[in-house]
């Protein structure tokens, strides 16, 4: 694995960069910000992270020229129905997302759901969060997260929300220029092991592919990290590498997921990866507690490591620009 | 001789009624009788992970995280509904055999039951 670079933002504002001495042209290839109140600005330009600047830059860039085409928001984890100390009120916090979403100087064209809609996939919280996102106006496409197919392996889900989507619930579309493919990574786990795509999803994907021209801009999304993360605690994709492979023909891919509720990016050639915040509670950075599970933070911290992702695409630049900012 | 083939008979009867009263006592007699027996579901983890328990025991897993658990048999033979914080979930082991388990949504989470 040559060619890697890692960024790891944490709440507390600090980058860890993992550089490779491999003599490849790092030009304009700078640095994520972390958080930092109003957010962090990642611009992947040509499939490469170009340039970074906190939230306001994106304006003065449009302002410069670059054509505007589209955004969308990212929004991952809500898990409508949790309750426990480390969030009482999922609820508030979905609305203040929505909030969010709402005042966004450039309104989203839609949103993508990166999974875990509800905790226990019971139909009430899925209705729940419909209500909720209903107030945005704005289309909604949805993978599920493991939460979301806990007892029916995804009838729910695929009933309410999987109507043009093939087999488990995967499916592309095409907007304004930009190929989006939704992908399922959280049906037939096998024991030990990480998030699954299957043989039948795979091939679906690589015909998918197949018909794309290579400079059209790649968006994947799916609920699980395609990318090891952190194995120790399943934060990756046993099959992921052999999907990734079949996007390195591609001059520009940006693979988003959610499930690991923090925002975490990486570039590897064409490809950045990006997880967004969840909604509803943090979890704690990999191998920094004793497990993944929820994690209590004092009260009025809870809504600055909660959040949604931005993301505009700026045709003239060929640029996808990742906006992270918290709830607060 | 009819009251001593009567009397036979009645001794025979009695001595077939003991051994077959004394019979499942003799062939069980080294097993221990069915337990109950409770696993932890605490911090993605299953404590015990691994339990030997004697045939018919019954199994409870509880669990005790903030997320939901799925307590799942690798070969299908068990599989509960998905475990909120404090919901439980039993299964009475009637055969032996060696079962490996694992949470079907954190599949890193692996535990084995074995009754000998």
């Amino acid at each position: 694995m040559k060619d890697i670079k890692q960024f790891v933002s944490t709440a507390s504002g600090t980058i860890e960069q993992d550089h490779n001495q491999d003599g490849i042209d790092r030009r304009g290839f700078l640095k994520c910000m972390a958080w930092a109140g109003s957010g962090a600005l990642c611009v992947v330009e040509a499939g490469v992270l170009k340039s970074t600047a906190l939230g306001a830059q994106l304006g003065s860039m449009k302002k410069a020229g670059a054509s505007h085409q589209l955004s969308f928001v990212q929004i991952s984890d809500s898990h409508m129905g949790f309750s426990k100390p480390a969030n009482p009120d999922v609820v508030a916090t979905l609305k203040a997302a929505v909030t969010k979403i709402n005042a966004l100087p450039d309104p989203p064209d839609f949103i993508l759901h990166t999974g875990d809609i509800t905790h226990l996939s019971t139909p009430e919280q899925f209705d729940t969060v419909e209500q909720i996102l209903k107030s945005t106006n704005k289309e909604v496409f949805f993978v599920p997260g493991e939460h979301d197919v806990l007892n029916d392996d995804g009838a729910m889900f695929r009933d309410r929300y999987g109507r043009n989507s093939k087999g488990a619930g995967w499916y592309s579309f095409n907007q304004n220029g930009i190929h989006f493919i939704g992908l399922v990574n959280v049906m037939n786990l096998k024991a030990g092991g990480l998030g699954n795509l299957g043989t039948e999803q795979l091939s679906w994907l690589e015909d998918d592919l197949r018909s794309v021209k290579h400079s059209t801009p790649i968006v994947v999304f799916a609920h699980i990290p395609l990318w090891t993360v952190y194995p120790q605690w399943g934060w990756g994709t046993d099959d992921g590498a052999l999907a990734l492979s079949y996007l390195k023909k591609f001059g520009s891919v940006t693979v988003l997921n959610g499930h690991i509720h923090q925002t975490m990016q990486k570039v590897e050639g064409k490809v950045t990866f990006h997880t967004a915040c969840s909604t509803a509670f943090p979890q704690p950075a990999p191998g920094q507690a004793e497990g993944p599970g929820p994690m209590k933070v004092p009260a009025d911290q809870l809504r600055k490591v909660l959040g949604i992702t931005d993301v505009n695409y700026l045709q003239r630049r060929r640029a996808l620009a990742l906006v992270d900012s918290s709830l607060e | 001789m009819l009251r001593l083939h009567s009397l036979l008979v009645a001794i025979l009867g009695l001595t077939l009624i003991l051994a077959v009263a004394l019979r499942p006592s003799s062939a069980t007699g080294q097993t221990a009788a069915p337990q109950a027996i409770e696993i932890k579901v605490d911090n993605f983890t299953f404590s015990p992970a691994v339990v030997t328990v004697p045939e018919n025991s019954t199994v409870t897993w509880t669990n005790k995280d903030d997320v939901p658990h799925v307590i799942a048999s690798t070969d299908g033979v068990f599989r509960s509904k998905g475990l909120d914080t404090d919901d439980h979930y039993s299964f009475q082991f009637t055969k032996p055999g060696t079962y490996t388990y694992y949470c079907s949504i954190h599949p890193k989470m692996t535990g084995k039951i074995v009754v000998p």
